[in-house]
């Protein structure tokens, strides 16, 4: 069976095409190698993909791709390609995010219109929901979105219904919960820290840390789309979380004792765009996905300090 | 590991979405119409237009 990963050589996208593979897929992986961080890190992601045999990878923009015959024989596509990024969806860079975000999906969707595909994966975030205090967040409940991101996210999400309703192309919405572990993105809260811990830097820490995360280790993630993939119904929004909503301090206090190292904290005010708290309901995943997350916060800490340790010796 | 034939027969030129081709010396993808060659690079085709090299 065939699938297509868009965004393969990102963070989640290079561990679900490994998952696919181990499961007898080919995979047809695609980037652009967007230039949000530096393309070494993409490349390092690849680096064992490129030697499978069931392997093969494009570097492209969606947008330019000549798509239908990319999707001719695929049985799943998992969208998880898009421009990342709350802090820096503001102002001139917002161009990047309707070119990435929307229009980009558009294309995709577009290009399943009639297809015999069984399932269009679209990764989304609990970015959608925005600053809300109706804790826990729940799929039908209100979403808010306090950035441009977020926003480009739900509307990808509506983008994605929309072709459900009109073209029967079937669609799941998954929104993944601040995603950690090995070969998470450089400009990310736990690379960030682990890094300045790892050069004896400060570290710097927006808001009061007091704010709350559903972080979700990636390996939770990756089974979490796969079930969407697999799960018969179609038009659907899931959450995927951790299940260990944490406060950033409580996180900065395990990674003292993971690393074994005293932080020296740097505040900094709370930036446009953040949102206070997230925190996943998780019964819709569990009941119609058996979803069900497996890695705490610690072991995953544990995880990627020791990933980043290895890749910046 | 090569560009497979099954990866050659879904790439079409970004532009104007018409048949690419090898280039003798394998070092990128040809199309005729567009006057354009699009690198491949460690084995990866960059199927990029601003990418891409004018003939």
């Amino acid at each position: 069976m065939k699938a297509l990963v868009t965004g393969a050589a990102g963070f989640i996208g290079s561990h679900l095409a490994e998952r696919l593979l181990q499961d007898g897929y080919e995979v047809c992986g695609v980037d652009k190698f967007l230039e949000n961080y530096p393309r070494q890190w993409k490349e390092q992601n690849l680096s064992g993909l490129l030697r499978h045999p069931r392997f093969r990878f494009i570097e492209s923009d969606l947008v330019q791709l000549s798509l239908p015959e990319l999707i001719d024989g695929v049985v799943y596509v998992f969208h998880l390609a898009a421009q990342p990024g709350v802090r820096a969806s503001w102002g001139k860079e917002f161009d990047r995010y309707t070119h990435n975000n929307l229009l980009a999906t558009q294309k995709l969707l577009e290009a399943c219109k009639g297809r015999r595909i069984q399932k269009f994966v679209f990764a989304s975030s609990s970015s959608v929901y925005g600053d809300t205090t109706d804790l826990p967040m729940r799929e039908d409940g209100v979403t808010c979105p306090v950035s441009p991101y977020g926003m480009t996210k739900l509307a990808g999400e509506h983008l994605c219904y929309l072709y459900w309703k009109a073209f029967e192309v079937p669609v799941v919405s998954l929104r993944f919960f601040t995603v950690y572990g090995p070969r998470q993105r450089p400009d990310m809260g736990f690379h960030i820290f682990m890094r300045a811990l790892l050069r004896d830097e400060e570290l710097p820490l927006y808001d009061d840390g007091e704010q709350t995360r559903d972080f979700t280790f990636y390996s939770d993630i990756v089974g979490g789309t796969l079930a969407a993939a697999q799960y018969p119904g179609f038009g659907e929004i899931f959450n995927l979380g951790g299940g260990c909503r944490t406060t950033l301090n409580e996180m900065l206090q395990t990674l003292e004792t993971i690393s074994g190292r005293k932080l020296r904290i740097k505040k900094l005010p709370r930036q446009a765009g953040d949102v206070r708290h997230t925190e996943a309901e998780l019964g819709r995943a569990r009941d119609r996905l058996g979803f069900n997350p497996h890695v705490g916060l610690a072991e995953g800490l544990r995880q990627e300090w020791e990933w980043l340790g290895s890749c910046l010796k | 590991m090569a560009i497979s034939q099954d990866l050659l027969d879904i790439l079409a030129c970004p532009k104007c979405k018409g048949d690419v081709h090898m280039n003798p010396n394998g070092d990128g993808l040809v199309c005729e119409s567009c006057r354009l060659l699009y690198p491949i690079k460690d084995d990866i085709p960059i199927m990029l237009i601003d990418e891409a090299i004018k003939l």
